[in-house]
């Protein structure tokens, strides 16, 4: 459009500050809406939601949204929407066929936005049967992140090459590429992402995934990823470790009715805003590390060295119970002693040659 | 291009003949096995060219580009005992020979540069490790920063070496006499590495390196050497020896992105070889909790005035960082986060396969990220397209083969690389 014009180029890099792109995954665990129905049925929490991805999109009218839904037994795209193929092209324009109800007072984006995740979160829940929901109540936490993830390192990716000389790295070695890309060295000149978890679900059902959330979280704190967490109910261990290991804000809303309203005040600034800003963080993060012998919160446990499985007491016959290895018990924690074979040896020389060795004996003797 | 290069190492031996107590051999013998010796005079990019129907050759490039992405993802996936406790001596040529201009800007301020991105790499990727530097310089070893599991203690020490020059000569035998003393101590359940950057073509040595050689192997110290110049006999008989008749542990940089290469490898734990040589045993651990005062107070670690700490949960003490060994009382101290950091080495992600065309009509975007496919050509020409292509998948398609999603390669790179999970398998329930 305006490239054609070498001067639009200069003023972006000179004046404009780099667009944010904000992820937000949504837990729909039906089972913990339910409960949540007298306070704030899901409806009126996607509404308020929509509301708060309006303002974001329209603080600055190049930032990006993409909305993932975490459901019971899989997780989904709600925006952009996958299913129909290329519907969305490069500047996340929407071909104009697909438009259905044509609204003229209404900002565009704010409308595909609107349509698209109310069409996609109606199809989620009306593909969601009975017998998927029986006996399960976690939510596919893992792999919403995942999602989230990929879809903001094709962002990344693809904003890096739209604005070409901002990461002058990429171009000369590709085949350095992705430490330079995965490191963040240029904070301002890059996308800015950032994920926000609507969480409602606890903890205890989502063991399992346990590894894989953690291995998101690990990824968001490598690329810089800020994971904000809004729990509306239910507490989650997970994710106090996510936001404080990323940086990122963890509340835990006392009234769940006031949503839109926390979500406005505490997660709508940017990492930049964010520097100059006095966040709601959380000080009394649950560090503590559970056993996989009798998942027991354990502060001090044995570790076995090959696997790193943590134990509460040391395993029946020092067998390590996840990968088998036979272990040595007996002096953990303790150093090698600073030579001990030679005063072992003196002894038994002196044992056995006691009358060879004239001077230490005539010694003592005489 | 394979002439010149030989004439080059032949004339620096030649003229440093008289300093060197060992020194490199004439790598023509032996460099057809080598890894990283031989690899470029093969690859003749130019040659592997194949104009597209459009008569550009912007499909080939893009092919290559690709091809280059997956050579660095398929790895052994295999689940491996990895010693996941490291105790790694990193040793920097200092000598003259590192002040060459042969990589940008010199082999000392790129190695230096490099370094920094190690250490940093090393304790994302290691974090209950531990990590020291040394440096040859002037036929002495130096002590840059001792043993501690702090990375900025490190990266501030390699910073400072910037300042100064590279100067004398190296003495490798120093070098690893110093290590082998720093890592003595260490216990037996971690490993113990030495990892040796190293320009020289010689090493000036005040006794017999292959005594020291010995002793490194009885106190089971591993060695890995990445060279800058050529292949030197001495460090290759070194890792050899060390690793167990391992000849991959020594290579020797092409350019400035295979250095950096050669040096990241390191940051994956080794495989374990055998229960012997590293004596599994069960590790006491504190996980402690965090606290914030209204006063501050002194951290037993370094006596620094903080208000937030953790605290020891054996003695109390508190300590300013983790993971941290207690000033007081030895216990080791981490958080349950940095044990799940390691997980993935151990739990790796499988590889994924290429999706012929005969498959690729199943998707027509990437699952994760929604970018679409190359729509799926009439099957005539599906043979003419597979044999342009190699080592990437035709259809620019990647299947997990335990979920059957199709992913791109940059998703591929990205789950394989960053985050370790598979975005289908994780998206979808297990039933």
């Amino acid at each position: 459009m305006n490239t054609v014009d070498a001067s639009e180029h200069y003023e972006l890099g000179a004046t404009d500050l780099s667009p944010s792109l904000l992820t937000i995954v949504i837990d729909t665990n039906p089972h913990a809406w339910d409960i949540l129905e007298d306070s704030l049925p899901l409806s009126k929490a996607i509404a308020n939601i929509l509301v708060f991805i309006n303002a974001h999109l329209a603080c600055n009218y190049a930032n990006e949204i993409a909305v993932v839904a975490s459901h019971t037994q899989k997780a989904a795209w709600l925006y952009p929407s996958q299913t129909p193929p290329a519907s969305t092209d490069q500047d996340g324009d929407v071909s104009m066929s697909t438009e259905t109800t044509p609204q003229p007072n209404k900002y565009r984006p704010f409308r595909i936005v609107e349509d698209q995740v109310t069409r996609n979160l109606k199809e989620l829940m009306d593909s969601t049967t009975a017998t998927h929901l029986h006996g399960n109540t976690s939510t596919m936490l893992a792999g919403a992140l995942t999602l989230a993830l990929s879809h903001i390192n094709r962002r990344t990716i693809a904003w890096a090459e739209e604005h070409g000389g901002a990461n002058p790295d990429d171009t000369t070695a590709e085949g350095t590429a992705p430490s330079n890309r995965y490191s963040a060295s240029n904070e301002d000149e890059k996308l800015q992402s950032r994920i926000l978890i609507v969480s409602v679900s606890g903890s205890s059902d989502s063991a399992h995934q346990y590894i894989p959330v953690m291995n998101s979280i690990f990824a968001c704190q490598r690329l810089h990823i800020p994971i904000d967490v809004c729990k509306l109910s239910g507490d989650a261990v997970f994710l106090q470790q996510a936001s404080d290991a990323t940086k990122g804000i963890y509340m835990s809303l006392t009234e769940p009715r006031g949503l839109l309203q926390y979500l406005m005040m505490a997660f709508l600034p940017d990492q930049r805003s964010r520097r100059h800003l006095v966040l709601p963080t959380r000080v009394d993060v649950d560090f503590r590390a559970a056993c996989f012998c009798h998942r027991r919160v354990v502060d001090v446990g044995f570790v076995c060295s090959i696997c790193l499985s943590i134990f509460c007491e040391p395993p029946p016959e020092n067998e390590c119970l996840t990968c088998g290895t036979h272990l040595d018990v007996g002096d953990h924690n303790a150093k090698p002693a600073l030579l001990p074979r030679r005063k072992k040896k003196k002894k038994k020389a002196n044992g056995a040659s006691g009358s060879g060795t004239p001077m230490s004996v005539s010694t003592p003797g005489s | 291009m394979a002439d010149s290069d030989e004439e080059y190492v032949g004339d620096v031996t030649e003229d440093e003949d008289d300093l060197q107590v060992t020194r490199g051999d004439n790598p023509r013998a032996k460099k057809r096995k080598q890894r990283g010796g031989a690899e470029w005079e093969l690859s003749r990019t130019w040659e592997t060219l194949v104009e597209g129907a459009d008569g550009t050759i912007s499909s080939t490039v893009e092919g290559l580009l690709e091809a280059n992405k997956r050579k660095r993802l398929l790895k052994d996936t295999t689940p491996l005992q990895r010693g996941i406790i490291r105790h790694l001596i990193l040793i920097i040529d200092l000598s003259q020979s590192m002040s060459e201009k042969d990589v940008r800007p010199t082999r000392y301020l790129l190695t230096l540069r490099y370094a920094q991105e190690f250490v940093r790499e090393f304790f994302e990727q290691n974090p209950i490790s531990q990590l020291g530097v040394l440096g040859l310089r002037d036929g002495l070893a130096l002590r840059v920063s001792d043993m501690s599991g702090n990375p900025t203690e490190h990266l501030t020490a390699i910073q400072a070496l910037k300042t100064q020059d590279p100067k004398g000569l190296p003495s490798l035998q120093n070098g690893l006499e110093m290590a082998r003393g720093a890592l003595f101590h260490t216990p037996s359940h971690g490993t113990r590495e030495v990892l040796i950057i190293f320009g020289s073509l010689l090493s000036s040595d005040p006794g017999d390196i292959h005594q020291t050689i010995g002793t490194l192997i009885s106190d089971k110290v591993r060695v890995r050497v990445v060279g800058l110049a050529a292949q030197v006999a001495i460090c290759r008989e070194l890792c050899t020896k060390t690793n167990g008749g391992d000849e991959t542990a020594y290579g020797v940089a092409l350019n400035e992105q295979h250095f950096r290469e050669l040096m990241m490898d390191v940051t994956t734990p080794p495989a374990a070889y055998s229960e012997k040589e590293s004596a599994s045993s069960l590790l006491m651990m504190g996980f402690p909790s965090r606290t914030v005062e209204a006063t501050p107070s002194l951290c037993a670690c370094h006596s620094n005035p903080s208000r937030g700490g953790y605290l020891c949960s054996r003695c109390n003490s508190k300590v300013c960082n983790l993971p941290a060994e207690c000033p007081s009382c030895g216990l080791t101290l981490i958080l349950s986060t940095h044990l799940a950091r390691s997980y993935h080495h151990l739990f790796p992600l499988i590889n994924w396969v290429e999706v012929p065309w005969r498959r690729a009509s199943r998707s027509s975007a990437c699952f994760a990220c929604g970018i679409s496919f190359p729509p799926v050509p009439p099957e005539d020409q599906w043979q003419v397209a597979e044999s342009q292509t190699k080592g990437m998948s035709v259809s620019s398609r990647y299947e997990c083969t335990a979920c059957h999603s199709h992913f791109c390669i940059d998703c591929d790179l990205f789950a394989h690389e960053v985050v370790h999970n598979c975005p289908g398998c994780q998206s979808k329930s297990a039933e």
